[in-house]
């Protein structure tokens, strides 16, 4: 089977004789323009997410992660300029959840539509636990919800307000490790710590 | 009878957003059947990903494990102008959304290597995925003229219109037309990628504790192949 394949590929997975593209970046010229590398997404997280669904030996090609980048950043383009534009017909300043899960629906994704409208749901739901609990309290209330991978199943009253969609009830849960979950170090935990109290800092929760 | 078998199949998978496969089905159900037993796996392999990210989703209790960075999102937002303030969970819903959106592509470009034969995903994979799925309509500019230029050369070879094979890089186009990932040797239609792919999604059903109902139900599809 192999021998019927003409492609030069390198036992690495590169393509060697890949014709070049004004549209591809290659990694020399992404690395000495920090501002264009920041219109994309990782190529390690991009590349690790891809390698979930492609069998144990298959390879992927570095040109073919560099692509998927770029589609991912035209994705949230596409999507966050349909949602935008939903907002000002609304007189409203703050693009929120909904906007993106009606710009997803709208643009055609309907595949998308249902799990994330149960992510935004359930994230809403653990929104709602910390709101109730003092400020000076949330940082620690992360870090524990972290190590424990804690979850709450009881609704809180006051999410009926807020959610959208319909509740969902859902057969009773028993905590493990997500199967394709990370490991962070423990500076990176800092970090996404960092930068959620960045996010929260702005236009939080239907400002 | 197995025809028709194949074209009650195919009008079962009828509401399925896959507008340009629903229509290769039918211009190629006349006179290619491999073609349309191609197809019917394709799509089932997709639906069974969409079910599983389902279930995924269900479970999930953690938004802080991000497989992408919330800054880096939120900064490609930002470069639209007309952007003014984004709320806290826009980031993260799009966290989500973009890590479904390139397990798609992944999935429907790694189809493409698979018909090939190639164990190596590659660039024009990718071109392929976009040309043959309506949702990724908007991708189209972001792939190099040259790595459509054979599916546009095929377009015209097909009655219906509608490209449903291509060529591997290096063959002459003509040679591969009607024969979609069929062994010239024995007739006989091979997949054996396909199956370790799978094997990949059983592993991972199996490894996390589902419903009653909802594991039959993988079972229940996993036996088809």
């Amino acid at each position: 089977m192999e021998d019927e394949s003409h492609n030069n590929t390198l036992p690495n997975g590169f393509n060697t004789g890949s014709p070049e593209s004004p549209f591809l970046k290659t990694s020399t010229t992404t690395t000495q323009h920090n501002k264009e590398q920041d219109r994309f997404l990782p190529i390690a997280n991009v590349g690790r997410i891809m390698k979930k669904v492609i069998p144990p030996n298959g390879k992927i090609s570095k040109d073919a992660k560099e692509t998927v980048q770029e589609c991912v950043s035209e994705f949230i383009s596409f999507v966050t300029g349909e949602a935008s534009d939903k907002c000002q017909r609304e007189k409203r300043k703050t693009i929120n959840g909904d906007d993106v899960i009606w710009a997803i629906t709208t643009l055609g994704f309907e595949d998308y539509v249902e799990p994330l409208k149960t992510y935004l749901q359930k994230y809403k739901e653990i929104e709602g636990e910390k709101l109730s609990i003092p400020k000076q309290m949330r940082s620690e209330q992360r870090l524990q919800q972290h190590h424990n991978n804690y979850h709450d199943q009881n609704n809180q009253p006051f999410n009926g307000a807020y959610a959208s969609s319909n509740l969902i009830s859902q057969p009773p849960y028993v905590p493990t490790d997500q199967k394709f979950s990370l490991t962070f170090s423990p500076n990176s935990i800092q970090s996404q710590l960092r930068q959620q109290d960045q996010i929260d800092s702005v236009g939080h929760w239907y400002e | 009878m197995e025809n028709n078998q194949q074209q009650g199949a195919q009008a079962q998978s009828g509401p399925y957003p896959g507008g340009a496969g629903g229509s290769a089905g039918a211009g190629a159900g006349a006179g290619a059947a491999p073609f349309q037993h191609l197809l019917q796996q394709q799509q089932q392999q997709l639906q069974m990903f969409w079910s599983y990210q389902r279930q995924e989703i269900e479970h999930v209790n953690d938004f802080k494990n991000h497989q992408l960075p919330l800054a880096r999102i939120k900064k490609i937002m930002k470069a639209d102008e007309d952007v003014r303030m984004i709320s806290a969970e826009a980031p993260i819903l799009f966290a989500k959304a973009c890590e479904l959106f390139i397990l798609e592509l992944t999935i429907r470009s790694w189809l493409h290597a698979d018909e090939n034969k190639r164990r190596t995903l590659q660039k024009n994979d990718i071109a392929a995925a976009i040309t043959r799925t309506d949702i990724f309509d908007f991708l189209v500019d972001i792939v190099p003229r040259d790595e459509i230029k054979d599916d546009a050369a095929l377009v015209g070879a097909t009655a219906s219109g509608v490209p449903y094979y291509y060529p591997p890089i290096g063959q002459p186009a003509g040679m591969m037309i009607g024969r979609p990932a069929v062994d010239p040797a024995t007739g006989v239609y091979v997949q054996p990628p396909s199956q370790a792919w799978q094997s990949v999604w059983q592993s991972a059903a199996e490894d996390t504790p589902y419903g009653t109902g909802a594991q039959g139900n993988l079972d229940g599809q996993s036996m088809e192949f």
